[in-house]
């Protein structure tokens, strides 16, 4: 995903001093001006936060003119002078009502119009003229009880990735048992927000998927998660990531819940122990991922995409999103500075997730009070990004095992799944690039990914 | 319909001769007054038209809704009198609902919304059992859904209705197919599922059932006032009359009439129930005056 990225500068009061053009339409539509206060109330808030903190901040993004909804994922980097702006994936669409029913303009005679709230409880369930009838019982359901979501091509839900960024979906494939036998089916639905702008849940259609229908069709499986599929059918990898990844979102939300006593004070140990399960959750979703991930790597014809990035900019995406747990560690991180370019072909968010486990590896093994480097480079045709830490290092003869795939060097902490570099550098190599790792006991280690140079 | 007596013992020789004597007469009685707009007719049609065909459709398979619709289009609405406050409450809360959210109050944003809501929340549990508050509002949101069909136009949920407005109706309905011709059996098969419907009907629970829960569950957590003036400022309307209806022991759709035909003075007496300060209602006063033709008690000229 090659991604036009919309700057913008705000002064120490918070007022907007320059940016690009679509920052400085939005703030003039939605009443402010050059020189004068933010007029978009949530990215004011989140650039006093930055401030406040004095720390970078990276935020989905909500804005809203007289005739759009604005989407957005904003970078803040707070400096002594103001804060810096870097909005990337904007997206607008037209206002739409803020309490609407369940409208679906486009629902086919054979299809269903839905809605659910938030937590994807659904709220609304109808049917067109010449639809299957809807199952009962729907009401107040999770919409993921009520259509079993099938993973797409790259193993991911549309609607749980829309969910997280509260935005539009399409092609979300269901199975759901109808009033006369199982129906497979695409979902696709808005995101609602209501008139301060909180998300308040999704509203969509649901067609029947005729290509489909014979293999929903078929006799029930053996289990309704992996059923008698064997287990070197793709399918069984993706079930296993369905069924699972529902289950460990509701524990990681619960424990969470609990551990920050967001519904009232509990006791400290309980809340700790709450604290303990989110953690262990997010382990085993991290490990689900990683499988999702295995799997579609190396499914045949697996290709990345071929996007223009520049390795500067994503390695300073990755340190601002994990900036704050190398923080909790006392780490310091040297991060490319924002002149530091190395343009580069390969794919956007792939690229993005290497060097988000390289740096996630880099801060969990490096001591505390340490510090970690980013470097980027070219070198001939190459371009290179580098991240140096001072962790206990790695011996020459066990460099190659740490690509292996579940190799931990014997370690048993629940810091991974041993399947990160070896998914980092399947995928460097699918981008025509490679995972190099250099590195001796004692001294750190030093990973450098290396992608076709762009100029 | 009002009767013609100027007209005595002369029978008006068509509907389309009684409604528009029955328009001079409602004009005359009130000249300044603007008549309903063109979108009010419709949407009104329309919720009528569906409300016949739910009705139709709970006698059973042999009323074919079309022919009859047909038919009550040509002869009038049997009980039009009877339905027209419900829809016209119906298509009035619509109009007021369907209003796009284009001015947002970006002055004060989402006040009590903190940084991380919505973003960075962690997301409920679905299976966790909800609160008492929660589930309520939970059933208020569906049970105001089921008042819109499949592809989102409004109508009136059978268990919503008056319960003597709905058995006229499929009194009415069952009459129509004894004109058609069928037997006098099959007339008595009708007569008898116009008895079962009204009974389902009698056991189902509506919007005025969830409203008055969703209130009695703020209420016991004291949390009406503060729930009240949060739906104002998310434009929630369905909320706001809910309670506000719970609040005064009225139906859900006059309560619906009441705020949308209201003027600005009247507002805060049919709010004060709720115990929202005169700064919670701005958002309220501000989009009704947004809503084009309304039938304001004190503005004879309208509101356009």
């Amino acid at each position: 995903m090659s991604e036009r990225i919309v700057r913008g500068r705000v002064d120490r009061s918070g007022a907007l001093v320059g940016g690009d053009a679509p920052l400085l339409r939005l703030q003039q539509r939605a009443g402010g001006g050059l020189n004068r206060p933010l007029a978009l109330p949530h990215l004011a808030r989140l650039v006093a936060l930055a401030q406040r903190l004095q720390r970078d901040v990276s935020r989905p993004l909500h804005a809203a003119d007289d005739h759009s909804d604005i989407f957005a994922l904003v970078r803040i980097l707070p400096d002594a002078d103001g804060a810096s702006l870097e909005i990337s994936d904007w997206r607008a669409r037209p206002t739409a009502e803020p309490q609407g029913p369940a409208i679906a303009d486009a629902v086919e005679p054979q299809g269903w119009a839905w809605e659910c709230d938030q937590h994807l409880r659904m709220v609304a369930l109808r049917a067109g003229v010449e639809a299957p009838a809807i199952p009962g019982g729907w009401a107040g359901h999770s919409l993921s009880e009520l259509f079993e979501l099938q993973p797409d091509g790259d193993g991911r839900f549309p609607v749980l990735r829309a969910l997280a960024r509260q935005a539009p979906f399409a092609d979300q494939r269901v199975r759901v048992e109808g009033e006369d036998g199982p129906l497979a089916m695409h979902l696709s639905g808005e995101a609602l927000f209501d008139a301060t702008g909180r998300f308040t849940g999704f509203r969509g259609i649901a067609t029947p998927d005729e290509g489909a229908a014979a293999d929903a069709a078929a006799p029930a499986r053996v289990d309704p998660a992996f059923g008698s599929l064997p287990l070197s059918d793709p399918q069984f990898g993706r079930r296993i990531d369905g069924a699972l990844r529902g289950p460990l979102s509701r524990i990681i939300a619960t424990a969470e819940t609990i551990s920050g006593q967001f519904d009232g004070p509990i006791r400290a140990d309980y809340a700790r122990y709450a604290g303990d399960i989110a953690h262990a959750g997010r382990h085993l979703l991290g490990l689900v991922d990683d499988l999702a991930d295995l799997q579609n790597i190396e499914r045949p014809g697996f290709r990345a995409a071929r996007d223009e990035i520049d390795l500067g900019d994503l390695a300073r995406r990755a340190v601002g999103l994990l900036g704050m747990k190398a923080e909790e560690k006392g780490i310091r991180i040297d991060a490319p500075r924002l002149d530091d370019k190395a343009p580069a072909w390969g794919e956007f968010r792939r690229v993005l997730q290497v060097l988000l486990n390289l740096l996630g590896n880099a801060i969990r093994y490096s001591p505390e009070n340490s510090q970690i480097w980013i470097r980027v480079d070219r070198e001939g045709d190459r371009a290179t990004v580098t991240v140096a830490d001072q962790g206990q290092g790695i011996a020459t003869d066990q460099q190659d095992m740490v690509f292996e795939k579940f190799e931990r060097l014997g370690r048993t902490d629940s810091g991974g799944s041993g399947l990160g570099l070896y998914i980092a550098r399947r995928l460097a190599r699918a981008m025509g690039g490679d995972l190099t790792i250099d590195s001796a006991p004692g001294q750190g280690a030093r990973f450098t990914l290396s992608l076709p140079a762009r100029d | 319909m009002s009767d013609s007596s100027a007209f005595s013992g002369i029978a008006l020789p068509s509907p389309t001769l009684s409604a528009r004597l029955g328009d001079v007469a409602a004009h005359l009685a009130a000249p300044l007054t603007d008549r309903l707009t063109e979108e009010q007719r419709a949407l009104t049609l329309g919720i009528a038209r569906r409300l016949v065909g739910e009705a139709a459709a709970a006698l059973g398979v042999r009323i074919d809704p079309a022919a009859l619709w047909h038919d009550w289009l040509v002869q009038g609405l049997p009980g039009a009198e009877r339905l027209a406050a419900p829809c016209f409450a119906r298509a009035e809360e619509h109009r007021w609902r369907a209003l796009p959210a284009l001015h947002r109050d970006t002055s004060s944003p989402a006040d009590g919304v903190s940084d991380t809501d919505a973003a960075d929340a962690p997301p409920a549990a679905p299976q966790a059992p909800l609160a008492p508050v929660d589930k309520a509002y939970l059933d208020l949101t569906i049970a105001d859904r089921r008042r819109f069909d499949a592809l989102g136009n409004p109508c009136i949920a059978v268990a919503d209705l008056d319960p003597e407005i709905y058995r006229a109706l499929l009194d009415d309905v069952v009459e129509w197919q004894a004109h058609a011709g069928v037997d006098t059996n099959a007339v008595a098969e009708l007569d008898d599922a116009a008895c079962a419907a009204a009974a389902r009907q009698a056991s189902e629970s509506g919007i005025d059932a969830a409203a008055a829960a969703y209130h009695t569950a703020l209420v016991a957590e004291g949390a009406l006032s503060d729930a009240a003036a949060a739906a104002a400022m998310r434009h929630d309307w369905p909320a706001l009359i809910g309670l506000a209806a719970a609040a005064h022991r009225r139906p859900y759709g006059e309560m619906a009439l009441a705020l949308v035909s209201a003027e600005a003075a009247a507002l805060p007496p049919l709010l004060a129930p709720l115990r929202i300060d005169r700064g919670a209602i701005a958002p309220i006063e501000a989009s009704l005056a947004r809503v084009p033709a309304r039938a304001l008690a004190g503005a004879p000229e309208g509101e356009g």
